[in-house]
């Protein structure tokens, strides 16, 4: 396969993330109009000069919820209307954020908008945010929900007890993710979390969801939106910020065939381990050369599963190396691939954190916290579902 | 196990599945094989995942419904109607004896107070849920 042809061609211009809060008194869908606009100044550019909106609508619950555009999620439709545009392009994406920002650079790089914006808004409904009311396990569910099996939170938690299992993790051993995460996300002025670490007797007092997942082993759902300006990398010089390009993406695969909520750990591997490759080729680089890698935490075995997938760990160790303080962003030895505090430190955003992170790193706008890194990765989703983003500058 | 009234989400046949669903009313566990290959799936697809074929013509047969456990977790939410009562329960991914990567979750019936390992045996069971209608579970097995 020769190299990838939008390598280091778009580039991301400028971004803003709303406060993340519980519950907001104003309507997603307003909170969205007021990022995406600031993203746009923080660009340094007008409305007018936006000619593309990418979001991933997916409203993430298996709940019985009324969901509604504007309210539940914001799509480019409802979006555009409300700011009195007809962009040219719009497109709304099933799946995850690598595969928005991997629309944005197709659609840039071939010259079908100029300027896109990319934009993740989450909402919460109140309530219980998986309690489905059916009375009928229908389609799917026949082969799940029938027989007692359900939901995101008992799928996670049986890979990472195969795991745990396979590889002597302790019941404990999830611990040092949350409470990175938290320490983390504590710094953010835009957090849920904001001034509130977790320190290692709370984690431990929550509850049990599913064992062995405890209640800060899962994030939050929270109200929040986050935007980005991408545009192309020639355009973005031109603009206030140091431009970061987008060198590589990579998304998910076809899934093996499975009930539903079962998601083994040796499908999160063998699909994840396809998509990695297929990145560091399209980047044209290797794991070694990543040096700032963000992995994601929607839940938290899932940082360890990136972690082994991206070869900062062996497989089977990334459980030893986090209880060794390997990924406490205070040590200088240490790999901090939970830097933003990601969801668990900021409430569910799907992966926003990570992409922000990887952005002020590499545009140097990341104030006390600036690190001198060149390859930053965004990683979000469950490895198989989600995807990864590579950034330089 | 039997014979509570439960409000438990019900499976609802469709087509292809009925037989799958006949035969757990009357406690036996099927798998659905292809008319091509031979090939187990769970579940059943349009599509027969091992050789290609779309026109799989499944049929249903009766397997051991013994295997090994791969992961177990305890659900302690009732996420789903009828289950509050039951919390917490134990759900296991078990691995059938007919064909490897031939795997299913459901409920373990023996409770919270047994040890589990990887690899231990399990061998199929029904919970009957409303007349004429049962859903596979599992059960601790000797070998």
């Amino acid at each position: 396969m020769s190299a990838f042809p939008a390598r280091d061609k778009v580039a991301i211009a400028g971004y803003s993330q709303s406060p993340i809060v519980r519950r907001s008194q104003t309507s997603l869908g307003s909170m969205t109009i007021a990022t995406v606009r600031e993203a746009i100044a923080d660009a340094g550019l007008e409305l007018s000069d936006v000619d593309g909106f990418i979001t991933t609508p997916l409203f993430p619950s298996l709940g019985t919820h009324a969901a509604e555009d504007g309210t539940a999620f914001v799509t480019t439709h409802w979006l555009s209307r409300r700011l009195g545009l007809t962009p040219r392009y719009q497109q709304d994406p099933q799946g995850q954020l690598p595969g928005a920002v991997a629309m944005a650079v197709n659609a840039i790089h071939a010259g079908a908008a100029e300027t896109i914006v990319v934009y993740r808004a989450l909402h919460n409904p109140g309530g219980s945010y998986h309690q489905n009311s059916t009375p009928q396990a229908a389609g799917r569910e026949q082969w799940g929900m029938a027989m007692g099996h359900f939901g995101p939170i008992a799928a996670i938690a049986m890979a990472w007890n195969e795991y745990a299992q396979r590889y002597g993790a302790s019941p404990d051993a999830l611990a040092p993710i949350a409470i990175e995460a938290r320490k983390n996300g504590a710094r953010n002025a835009w957090s849920h979390w904001k001034g509130k670490p977790l320190d290692p007797e709370a984690y431990l007092a929550a509850p049990f969801i599913n064992d062995p997942i405890r209640m800060y082993d899962c994030d939050i759902p929270v109200d929040g939106v986050a935007a980005f300006v991408l545009t192309s990398a020639e355009r973005a010089r031109d603009l206030p910020h140091r431009p970061v390009q987008v060198t590589a993406y990579s998304e998910m695969l076809p899934l093996r065939l499975r009930a539903p909520s079962h998601w083994p750990y040796d499908d999160m591997m063998e699909l994840g381990e396809i998509m990695v490759e297929r990145l560091c080729r399209a980047g044209g680089v290797s794991l070694e050369e990543i040096d700032y890698p963000q992995v994601y935490d929607g839940f938290a075995p899932l940082s360890l599963f990136w972690m082994e997938l991206l070869g900062i760990a062996p497989r089977g160790e990334a459980h030893r190396m986090i209880a060794d303080g390997g990924i406490d962003s205070d040590r200088e030895e240490a790999v901090p691939v939970l830097a933003s505090g990601g969801s668990l430190g900021n409430g569910r955003m799907h992966g926003t954190p990570q992409m922000i992170e990887c952005y002020l790193q590499l545009a140097r706008r990341a104030g006390e916290q600036q690190r001198d890194v060149s390859l930053a990765l965004a990683c979000q989703g469950v490895p198989q579902m989600g995807g990864a983003v590579l950034y330089s500058a | 196990m039997t014979d509570e009234p439960t409000s438990r989400p019900l499976p609802v046949p469709d087509a292809v599945s009925a037989p799958f669903w006949q035969a757990a009313a009357c406690h036996e566990l099927t798998m659905a094989q292809c008319g091509n290959c031979s090939t187990f799936s769970y579940p059943p697809d349009p599509v027969c995942l091992a050789c290609g074929s779309f026109e799989p013509g499944w049929q249903f047969v009766p397997v051991s419904g013994k295997g090994r456990i791969l992961s177990w977790t305890v659900v302690r939410q009732a996420l789903i109607p009828g289950v509050a009562d039951l919390l917490p329960y134990v759900t296991v991914d078990v691995e059938l004896d007919e064909q490897p990567g031939l795997r299913m979750v459901a409920r373990l019936l023996d409770g919270m107070d047994v040890p589990l390992a990887l690899d231990d045996r399990v061998e199929a069971c029904f919970e009957d849920l409303a007349p004429g209608v049962a859903v596979p579970a599992f059960r601790l097995a000797d070998e």
